[in-house]
């Protein structure tokens, strides 16, 4: 073998063996037959003994995730696994992970179709870009429900609907309990996502909406939001700077709560103390809130839902409309609260040190099935 | 000696222009260069210096290693994972970091310099596969690190944070190495004039493997240090560490092309970026012009290094020259084009 053959043969297998190093962790089909008897009773709707919108007619479910590896998307999936169980009509459940890459999320929903997906679940990660894949699947026949991302377009056109919440709620709690924390005075700090990301800006509007009822309140510094990619080090640079900026600092929001836990040092560096916090609930920030308020009293915490479940009715819509079973009344999902340090209600702050700090204790799954989807079963906290 | 002399010469800009930018700050932005402000700047500027002379090491070698971000993701979830929160698992893990990151380092070395696979394929290829480990590892899920290592990486001696004094330790041991030994000096030559170094009997090609292990060795030190400042450092961590360590290479006047170089100006760069970065976040400047700032820098730095200055202005001088032989009014021209110009002429005749 010359040389240069030699050199395109192993470039070539570098590319193979790269191309199966990703491919392995994609498109891990979960295969989760639910199984079970359908004892369909003549006359109803839906299966005896099941939910009302699992209908009669078996189906074979897929969920296409456009990201799949953090803590949030895997106890999610947790939780859809969890839903699709309680219908013995679906006789299979596939799962497909895009890894963040837009084209790969496109070709897996090409195959959820040509695999014979009855009803498709999406969480499309890039929006508008996987419109076109979607309204495919929807033409194609498949039951076809994006969810939490607005992929544009409009149900009955481009899919059969899409399941939606609205960002904008959550900071409008987090403001209007800033507003009592903070007696309607004080400085906050807003810290986001990615530059122009659609769920801070509209944290952004509904928390200065809030906000404004309190002329007090202001919201200092960068404005919608600081910047951070949801990154511990990035938010601890963010907040090295902010501290070092303002003297005063009552209350920090955030949609990434973990985040700020992981970043505490920058107020330790700083010898300040971590103020008022609201944000979505981390068990990691509610046992750091649980350790550090005997001495900092300051820090109280207010946290929205992180909405996990969210994705079950998503299934649920998906579903009932492909074997026959009863929609669910609405396809807009409300933020709620969860934590709440000052009232206790409708929970008071929850540190469960048995669970992993990447654990979300909002989600309806068990501790045990929680774990299982982080793939800590051995945990023991 | 010359040759010491020549890279502390090539240092002077960064290092001038780090001392300017903190009078700057000073001035314009005091909060940015306060106490506290400067202490929680420097851990993460370590860290960035600390993986930056990794990468320096390679691009010293002609190469340019985009597997940063792979080997401090799979780092960090070593360091995190392996131990589970239980410190006494912890020195293990370590080892098993040191031990991947050296072996992908070798690997990705011996694809560049034995199989001839272009750097950026071999290391773009090598971050992927390191980025697989890190998903099979930890199925997706990010976890805290133990307190041990927090509260190492996190702490102060004598009021000076830990990672600020490795990286000045591992600094100074990697450019002594480069300096002052037989090993580093025929480091760097095999970097200036690869042809050369065959011709005096180098064996090049073990220059290069040994360039990417020992980058890989620095990736996983700047690694469990990060590890232990975030606490919970996410999945893809390493993902924002990739432009800025070569941004730091770039600034500290390593030549793209490799030969010159200075791990200890590198280090001097990363400090400079950082606290650019402070000094641009304290202003309150949008996030728009936070990335301008950076590239603005970045772009400074690649004038000042990498644009043939000297051959620009001697073209322009014997351009000059000969216009002005042509027009017959060479009397007229300023003289000291004139002199450069036959500076130029008598050294093209040698």
């Amino acid at each position: 073998m010359g040389k240069a053959q030699r050199t395109f043969a192993v470039a070539l297998a570098g590319v193979v063996a790269v191309a199966v190093a990703a491919c392995g962790t994609a498109g891990s089909s979960g295969g989760a037959s639910s199984g079970g008897t359908n004892a369909a009773h003549v006359g109803s709707s839906h299966v005896a003994g099941a939910p009302s919108w699992c209908g009669r007619k078996k189906i074979v479910f897929g969920l296409a995730d456009g990201f799949g590896d953090n803590n949030w998307r895997k106890i999610t999936v947790g939780e859809a696994r969890a839903e699709a169980a309680k219908c013995p009509s679906i006789t299979k459940f596939v799962y497909t992970d895009g890894q963040g890459n837009t084209q790969e999320a496109i070709s897996q929903i090409h195959s959820d179709v040509a695999n014979g997906v009855n009803a498709l679940v999406v969480f499309p990660d890039a929006g508008k870009a996987v419109l076109p894949a979607i309204t495919q699947a929807y033409k194609a026949g498949v039951v076809t429900v994006p969810y939490r991302v607005f992929p544009g377009g409009k149900a009955g056109v481009n899919y059969d609907a899409y399941i939606s919440t609205n960002f904008a709620q959550a900071g409008e709690l987090w403001g209007n309990w800033l507003d009592k924390a903070l007696h309607c005075k004080g400085n906050v700090i807003n810290l986001g996502g990615p530059p122009a990301n659609t769920q801070s800006l509209a944290e952004y509007q509904g928390l200065k909406k809030a906000t404004a009822k309190c002329p007090g309140i202001h919201i200092i510094g960068q404005t919608p939001y600081y910047v951070t990619n949801w990154d511990p080090a990035q938010t601890q640079k963010v907040l090295t700077a902010v501290l070092a900026k303002y003297p005063k600092i009552n209350a920090i929001t955030t949609d990434f709560g973990a985040a700020l836990a992981s970043s505490a040092s920058a107020f330790t560096q700083a010898g300040r103390k971590i103020p008022a916090v609201a944000t979505e609930d981390s068990n990691q920030l509610s046992c750091m809130r649980q350790k550090d308020v005997k001495t900092d009293p300051q820090f109280q915490l207010f946290t929205v839902d992180s909405q996990n479940w969210m994705v079950r009715t998503a299934v649920d819509w998906a579903v009932a409309k492909a074997t026959g079973g009863k929609l669910p009344a609405s396809t807009v999902v409300p933020q709620k609260p969860f934590e709440n340090s000052l009232t206790g209600k409708p929970h008071p702050v929850e540190c469960d040190p048995s669970m992993p700090p990447d654990a979300i204790l909002s989600s309806h799954l068990s501790h045990a099935a929680q774990l299982k989807a982080l793939g800590q079963t051995g945990f023991k906290g | 000696m010359r040759s010491r002399l020549r890279v502390s010469g090539a240092s002077v800009p960064i290092v001038a222009a780090t001392i300017g930018l903190f009078v700057v700050s000073a001035v314009f932005e005091p909060d940015s260069v306060r106490h506290s402000a400067i202490l929680g700047m420097l851990p993460l500027a370590a860290v960035l210096a600390i993986l930056a002379m990794g990468q320096t090491l390679v691009i010293q070698q002609g190469g340019i290693d985009l597997s940063v971000p792979g080997m401090v993701s799979l780092t960090l979830v070593l360091v995190t994972h392996y131990p589970g929160g239980n410190s006494s698992r912890l020195a293990v893990a370590i080892v098993l970091a040191f031990v991947a990151t050296i072996a992908a380092g070798l690997l990705s070395g011996f694809i560049v310099s034995y199989v001839r696979v272009t750097p950026i394929v071999a290391t773009l290829g090598m971050n992927a596969v390191l980025y697989g480990f890190v998903l099979q590892i930890s199925g997706g899920n990010p976890t805290s690190t133990t307190n041990a290592l927090s509260n190492f990486a996190g702490g102060r001696v004598g009021g000076i944070p830990t990672a600020v004094i490795i990286a000045v330790v591992l600094a100074a041991i990697t450019a002594l190495i480069i300096k002052r030994t037989v090993v580093g000096r025929r480091f760097e030559a095999v970097g200036s004039s690869l042809l050369g170094a065959r011709a005096a009997g180098v064996e090049a090609r073990r220059y290069q493997l040994a360039a990417y292990a020992c980058a890989g060795l620095l990736y996983c030190a700047g690694a469990i240090l990060l590890g232990g400042i975030l606490g919970t450092p996410n999945l893809f961590q390493g993902d924002s560490y990739l432009l800025p360590s070569v941004a730091a290479v770039v600034l500290g006047g390593t030549s793209l092309l490799g030969g010159r170089g200075s791990v200890i100006a590198t280090a001097v760069a990363a400090l400079f970026i950082s606290q650019l970065d402070q000094f641009v976040l304290v202003l309150g400047a949008s996030n728009g012009v936070q990335n301008l700032v950076d590239a603005g820098a970045l772009g400074i730095g690649l004038a000042i290094y990498s644009v043939p200055w000297r051959r620009f202005r001697r073209r322009r001088d014997e351009g000059g020259a000969r216009s002005a032989t042509r027009s017959g009014q060479i009397g007229s021209e300023p003289s000291g084009s004139v002199s450069a110009g036959a500076t130029v002429a008598s050294g093209s005749q040698k």
